[in-house]
């Protein structure tokens, strides 16, 4: 989605703002800047100071660790490319703009060209099967073993994995990736973290054997410890301090499909990915009959719209990601009429995915005056009118979330449901807050005279129209909104400041077995002094303290844009974060579910069932076209060109012959 | 009060001046039909005589629906009562504006979101946009806010830059080396930054208005009026008869008011017309960029970038659009011109 793309790195600010820095810190014992000795030397060292986290071990042992274990290649689930693919031709993609760097991590590179370095090509260790939530197939890997009683999972490295300048994939390219997540040096203090606190240790048994124990046990342990992709070692040998400088434009090698040479970079103007022929992976399962196109040329085209344009002059192979959502543009400027779509040239294909979706909606800021109040909150959710937007804005297409996690493959709470427009039932549920009295300008007023009129901030100017519908439509109820949309930093910085009465925002969210509750609805998230210790002093815990009956102090720079503070919940929460099965996963999540539908904070915005393109018809797609859990066409790659179809219609074209117009609906995922 | 003969020759000659005149006029008539905007195009009924009552509802408080027997609390929808008490020929009739929409009325009920073309018998007499806003309504209202901006920018802007420029010409020295020093450097911010910071920087609880949106704008556009103001004092107080003033005791007040700027009015009258559509652009490009007026007030500048967006399947919107602000710029240029022709003091003045 088009959203998805705009809101990805804000969300990654986000999270880097609120990571628990004190695990950091134990990490972060790097040398100093001025006398670093190169990365050989610093890695040695660490290896020896941090001999607890890196442990070899002899080779012989492995036998003994693994006694009792199974071992898994995900040779029991299907492939979801098609056999029928064919490699060749060039597709002709587009970017918003060039990249300002090469590096896939570090500071500035989390940029949407990242997703053709390494989201959508470069390997992982495993990667979650897209057909069957919460199983894995492997990429870097042969095959795996969990051994939950040690928070363990085991690995072999696929021996013909390779990087694209020859040496093979080792357990010395893990060591180093470790190593380089790890280092102060690497500025990018999320990863820090998030290397920090997840993972216990690993265990080193021979360049292609190896272990990671994580510090939790997790239901998703297999998403913890191999949903990771690996970094040369050979390559980063000039690593140390200030080296994003140096690595900004060098191509790092790379163990998947595609790569890029530096003679196909032309800066402002066209990047293209070549496809290796020789790869390691391509007769391998689940990656076989993938990455087909020899060759992805991106070109800068600035606007969406333009891009559109491109595509239909047949300068691009594929409509731009997300556009063909919006209605205007299926419906109206590529209608199923169209020259090119009833020639039958330009396919027009809608696919129902099924995939955890943004969890837009309106973030009501519980801090605010007056929106303290549930029953007010509560008249919020009837006043609101977002099954209009799904209706006559999106003609139908759009549906409204049930739950503040839709998507999940299971459904996180058996009954409740979006509450729906009903004006006499927020006009009863605003009188019981005290607003009973309607002014003259058919806004309710309560006894002091204040009236009922919030701010919607919101960060996209693109959501205008559809904010305009629900003021007009809350005025049925008594209620006033008023329009704050902002440029997208500044409206995001509102909402991590808690500065909104209302936000309308989304994090994107990836494919995870259960959804993240800590970020959004932790009381410590919403206050400095929610939980106070014995001293008096605020703790960051729950279990640490108790619960401060009236917090002043509101916690700024995370994602708790309702500022909810509710014991009960933290205390599930807390629960939910340590839980081991997903049978208590799922019942938590249940009861989590129905006390945030109960403070009634977060009013459930629309979400779309499916993702929309058009392409010439020369582009093919397996039968089912893509995988259930895809975001987009271009995520698992595994569209085709066919150089006969477009001869064929090249030729048509030019003597004004056309075919069987197809305009095509794939349901077989769609939820009920 | 009666008029010098100088000024009635410059009325006169004004008048001579046919286009300027007509253009004048014109703009007179939209001005007071933008102003009695809720008479002509409103979704607000003129008349309603109900069950013995009558009704004006254009203008104060709103009137519900369980008033007139519906069963909302809302405001009532007047083209739903209309139909209704047509229809039973008893307790009632409405009287109706021309154009019976409002500017921010979700004009179908019950029918998707989606441009519709102009058309007479539905009384949408230049379509609707894509949220079934009338747009006429929309342009109507629209230059209202125009209006009011554009005046109230040309009183701040002369008022400052005015009062800075007499200030800066007749005190001279270290004050206008200063003020102009300062000037340059204010003039130097990148005003569209500015107004984006303080939208932002705005402290939670104040909209933002056409209020603060016109004092941002006049903050960043007084200096141009001071260069014009500073040279036109320094030019006149060397004259005689400030000079004259001066002995016969006037204190610097009075000269400035009394003797220097009546002297300059000249000037000042014919930069008017030019500040005014200066105003009106600005305040167009700013809703256009999305930084402007919040949305759903009315406005050219969206008007026009909905238009633009939807310029292949719905032309009407851009094109009412772009012709209204064409319209209007044209005939504030063409007053402009008159105006500045009837101040010239050379009768037979050739350009070149």
């Amino acid at each position: 989605m088009k959203l998805h793309r705009l809101i990805l790195p804000a969300i990654v600010l986000v999270l880097a703002g609120c990571g628990k820095k004190d695990t950091a810190a134990s990490v972060a014992s790097g040398t100093p800047v001025a006398n670093f000795p190169g990365m050989e030397a610093d890695l040695a060292r660490t290896l020896k100071e941090q001999a607890n986290f890196y442990v070899f071990k002899p080779s012989t042992d492995f036998a003994k660790d693994t006694e009792g274990l199974t071992w898994q290649d995900g040779s029991d689930l299907p492939e979801f490319a098609d056999p029928a693919a064919k490699k060749g031709g060039t597709l002709r993609a587009w970017m918003s703009d060039f990249p300002s760097t090469f590096r896939t991590v570090g500071p500035d590179s989390n940029d949407s060209f990242r997703g053709y370095l390494l989201d959508n090509v470069e390997m992982n260790l495993l990667r979650p099967h897209p057909n069957a939530p919460g199983r894995f197939y492997p990429e870097l890997t042969k095959d795996w073993a969990v051994d939950r009683a040690h928070k363990t999972v085991f690995f072999h490295v696929d021996p013909a994995a390779k990087w694209s300048d020859g040496t093979p994939v080792t357990t010395e390219d893990l060591v180093f990736t470790f190593y380089f997540m790890r280092s102060p040096h690497l500025n990018d203090p999320w990863s820090n973290d998030f290397y920090a606190k997840t993972y216990e240790r690993i265990t080193i048994y021979d360049a292609h054997t190896f272990a990671i124990t994580l510090r939790e046990l997790k239901p998703d342990i297999e998403s913890r410890a191999g949903e990771l992709n690996l970094y040369p070692k050979k390559f980063f040998k000039d690593f140390g301090p200030g080296w994003e400088e140096k690595y900004n434009w060098r191509i790092t090698p790379t163990n998947g499909a595609y790569l890029v040479h530096d003679e196909d970079v032309k800066k402002q103007v066209s990047v293209t990915l070549t496809r290796k022929t020789d790869w390691w992976g391509q007769d391998k399962r689940f990656l076989r009959y993938r990455f087909n196109p020899d060759r992805i040329r991106l070109t800068v085209i600035r606007e969406p719209d333009k891009a559109f344009e491109a595509f239909l002059r047949g300068d691009l192979d594929l409509s731009p990601i997300g556009l063909l959502n919006q209605p205007k543009y299926w419906y109206d400027k590529l209608a199923n009429d169209q020259r090119d779509v009833a020639a039958g040239y330009i396919v027009k294909s809608t696919f129902f995915n099924n995939i955890p979706c943004p969890d837009l909606g309106l973030w009501i800021n519980e801090a605010k005056p007056l929106l303290g109040n549930r029953d007010l909150r509560e008249g919020l959710q009837y006043a609101t009118n977002m099954e209009l937007i799904c209706q006559q804005f999106y003609r139908g297409d759009a549906v409204v979330q049930q739950t503040r996690s839709d998507g999940y493959g299971w459904r996180v709470h058996p009954t409740i449901a979006a509450r729906p427009f009903d004006p006499v039932k927020a006009r009863e549920l605003f009188a019981k807050a005290g607003f009973t009295k309607q002014g003259p300008d058919g806004i309710l007023v309560n006894a002091q005279g204040q009236r009922l009129s919030f701010t919607i901030t919101a960060y996209l100017q693109s959501l205008q129209d559809r904010l305009t519908i629900l003021k007009e439509e809350a005025r049925k109820s008594g209620l006033e909104y008023n329009l704050e949309i902002l440029d997208s930093t500044t409206g995001f910085k509102k909402m991590l400041q808690k500065e909104h009465d209302i936000a309308l925002a989304a994090f994107n969210r990836s494919v995870e077995m259960y959804p993240r509750y800590w970020e959004f609805t932790a009381g410590v998230n919403a206050y400095e002094d929610a939980y106070l210790g014995p001293d008096g002093k605020p703790v960051g815990k729950p279990s640490e303290g108790k619960p401060n009956p009236s917090p002043k102090k509101p916690k700024v720079q995370n994602n708790n844009f309702t500022s909810t503070f509710i014991p009960r919940l933290d205390e599930l929460i807390e629960q939910y974060d340590h839980a081991e099965s997903m049978e208590q996963i799922k019942t938590l999540a249940a009861q989590i579910e129905q006390i945030i539908h109960d403070d009634a904070s977060w009013i459930n915005g629309w979400k779309m069932p499916f993702y929309r393109l058009a392409y010439w018809r020369w582009v093919k797609w397996p039968a089912g076209f893509s995988a259930m859990q895809s975001r987009d066409q271009e995520e698992f790659w595994v569209m085709w060109l066919d150089p006969e179809a477009e001869k064929e219609t090249t030729a048509a074209k030019a003597a004004g012959r056309t075919f069987p117009p197809q305009v095509l609906t794939f349901d077989q995922f769609k939820q009920p | 009060m009666r008029l010098s003969p100088q000024t009635r020759r410059q009325l006169q000659r004004f008048r001579s001046h046919r286009r300027g005149w007509w253009s004048c006029l014109t703009l007179v008539v939209l001005a007071a039909t933008a102003l009695l905007a809720e008479l002509l195009v409103s979704n607000r009924a003129l008349v309603i005589h109900y069950q013995g009552n009558w009704f004006f509802p254009s203008y104060g408080a709103i009137h519900t629906g369980r008033e007139f027997g519906f069963d909302y609390d809302y405001e009532v929808n007047y083209r739903d009562l209309r139909t209704r008490l047509a229809a039973n020929r008893k307790g009632g009739w409405v009287l109706m504006p021309p154009v019976p929409y409002g500017p921010n009325e979700n004009t179908y009920v019950g029918q998707q979101f989606a441009p519709r073309a102009p058309a007479a018998a539905t009384r949408h007499l230049l379509g609707t946009d894509q949220l079934n806003r009338d747009i006429l309504a929309r342009l109507l209202y629209g230059l209202r806010n125009s209006l009011i901006f554009s005046v109230g920018f040309v009183l701040l802007t002369y008022l400052l830059g005015v009062s800075v420029g007499c200030m800066m010409g007749w005190f001279a020295g270290w004050f206008d080396l200063v003020t102009q020093r300062f000037i340059e450097i204010w003039s130097l911010l990148p005003f569209l930054l500015v107004v984006i910071i303080v939208r932002s920087a705005l402290p939670p609880g104040v909209q933002f208005n056409l209020g603060i949106l016109l004092g941002v704008i006049v903050v960043f556009s007084w200096v141009g009026l001071t260069y014009y103001m500073r040279t036109a004092t320094y030019r006149e107080k060397a004259r005689e008869y400030v000079a004259a003033a001066e002995v016969l005791g006037a204190g610097p007040g009075r000269i400035i008011f009394r003797h220097i700027l009546p002297n300059t009015l000249a000037t000042l009258i014919t930069f008017l017309p030019f500040y005014a559509a200066a105003s009106i652009s600005s305040l167009t490009a700013l809703d256009y960029l999305g930084f402007g007026l919040p949305p759903p007030m009315p406005s050219w500048g969206e008007l026009l970038r909905t238009g633009t967006e939807n310029a292949v399947d719905a032309p009407w919107i851009v094109a009412s659009a772009f012709g209204a602000l064409s319209l209007v710029l044209v005939l504030i240029t063409f007053v402009g011109e008159a105006v500045r022709e009837a101040f010239d003091p050379k009768r037979f003045a050739t350009y070149q």
